[in-house]
């Protein structure tokens, strides 16, 4: 290293994250950190905390008349997150993380949606008998990932999943130490069935995308459920 | 409702109007929408510098309010930098993707901080920290910080518009933030 005194990269990463320098691929990679790693995400939230005000030296424009019908659209009837939200342990929960507030990264959500998340790699032979315990008198919709005996997940909404017409929920593997997940495509109302190849270890996650997919190959938007798969004993 | 109740109560805060929100109640989304959307889309459009793309932020950044509204813990930070950095992360995320590099950024259309925009920052609830501790770094650091910050450009795009080597820009930006966080920690 030609400067010594440079402090690298990892020292000012969440800084860099909020500041906007990091190109596409390194702020994907921070997104996804921010699901997996408290530390970091607690960083971040200082830092947009710390410069949020330099956002007032942007004059204010006055957004495109149509915009509101717009927005109005997009969130008539339809709240991907208000399951996990009105439920008071979620919430419990989350409320013990300082990234709690945080709502861009979508950090908080994913970490209290994992805790409704029910996951097992051992299932008896099919038709498995199976029930999920949610939290009572909340009609929190979770996501069970069964693994079969060949290794086929099969994955089941416990009720429908509200979102807006115009997106659809995409499922992700993250291998155990991989900082990129790995598309597994889009998850249809009635859930689906991922091909064998998932290993015990992988953290599936499911984030809201447009309508078809992601277009990049990596998440786009918030991700709303993330679970470990773990053998089941 | 009754117009008396508009003069009987004092107007709602952010905070009360995005808890509000988180309880479905779309006429306080209209009235944070009213008060906020043109303080977002003008963050929005300083960073895409297309009034489109600027749109199509502020719509998101909108949508993720009400949709996650009931995450935001005032006790944990301030309603106008939440709702800042959600229509931030959206534009990024926009110029990111549509590929910032070649968007044309020398243009005339792009605005000057100002002679001494920091001031403005005093009238931010957490600003005169801020402010203070920027004052702290010697004058170009600091302009690549708030270039940074304001017009969401990369390392590259800096590099270009000051003439300096890459390299230097990434290293001062980093040795920059290290000093600001000394200072905004303490």
């Amino acid at each position: 290293m030609s400067d010594s005194t440079d402090p690298g990269p990892e020292a000012t990463l969440a800084a860099e994250y909020v500041l906007g320098t990091l190109d596409l691929a390194e702020a994907e990679a921070a997104t996804l950190r921010l699901v997996t790693d408290t530390a970091f995400a607690a960083e971040v939230a200082f830092w947009e905390g710390r410069l949020a005000p330099l956002a007032l030296l942007s004059p204010p424009v006055a957004a495109p008349a149509d915009l509101w019908t717009r927005i109005e659209d997009s969130t008539a009837g339809a709240r991907a997150s208000d399951a996990a939200e009105r439920s008071p342990s979620l919430r419990a929960a989350n409320d013990n993380r300082l990234i709690w507030w945080r709502a861009a990264t979508f950090a908080g959500l994913a970490v209290a949606a994992g805790l409704a998340i029910f996951i097992a790699l051992r299932p008896p032979p099919p038709p498995p008998v199976l029930a999920v315990l949610t939290p009572y008198g909340t009609p929190t919709p979770v996501l069970v990932a069964l693994a079969g005996p060949d290794g086929a997940i099969t994955l089941r909404p416990t009720a429908t999943i509200k979102i807006p017409s115009d997106r659809d929920l995409e499922l992700w593997s993250l291998a155990a130490g991989a900082k990129v997940p790995a598309p597994l495509g889009v998850i249809p109302q009635a859930g689906k069935t991922v091909p064998p190849g998932v290993a015990s270890g992988t953290t599936l996650l499911v984030s809201l995308e447009p309508k078809g997919g992601s277009p990049t190959g990596l998440p786009t938007g918030p991700v709303l459920y993330a679970g470990r798969l773990e053998r089941f004993e | 409702m009754p117009a008396e109740a508009d003069f009987a109560s004092p107007a709602p805060t952010d905070a009360e109007l995005i808890a509000r929100c988180a309880a479905q109640d779309r006429a306080a989304f209209r009235a944070l929408y009213s008060k906020w959307s043109a303080r977002l889309h003008g963050v929005a459009l300083r960073i895409t510098r297309d009034p489109a793309l600027a749109a199509d932020a502020t719509h998101d950044a909108f949508v993720q309010v009400w949709q996650q509204a009931g995450r935001f813990d005032p006790s944990k930070g301030e309603a106008s930098s939440w709702l800042t950095t959600l229509a931030r992360y959206r534009a990024l995320d926009m110029v990111r993707r549509r590929g910032r590099e070649v968007l044309g950024h020398e243009s005339a259309e792009e605005p000057d901080l100002g002679p001494d925009p920091l001031s403005q920052l005093l009238t931010a609830a957490d600003g005169g920290a801020l402010k203070r501790c920027l004052d702290m770094l010697a004058a170009d650091r600091r302009q690549l910080v708030l270039m940074a910050f304001v017009n969401g450009l990369s390392h590259s795009q800096l590099s270009a518009k000051l003439d300096m080597p890459i390299g230097t820009v990434k290293s001062w930006i980093r040795r920059s933030l290290l000093g600001l966080k000394e200072c905004l920690a303490s």
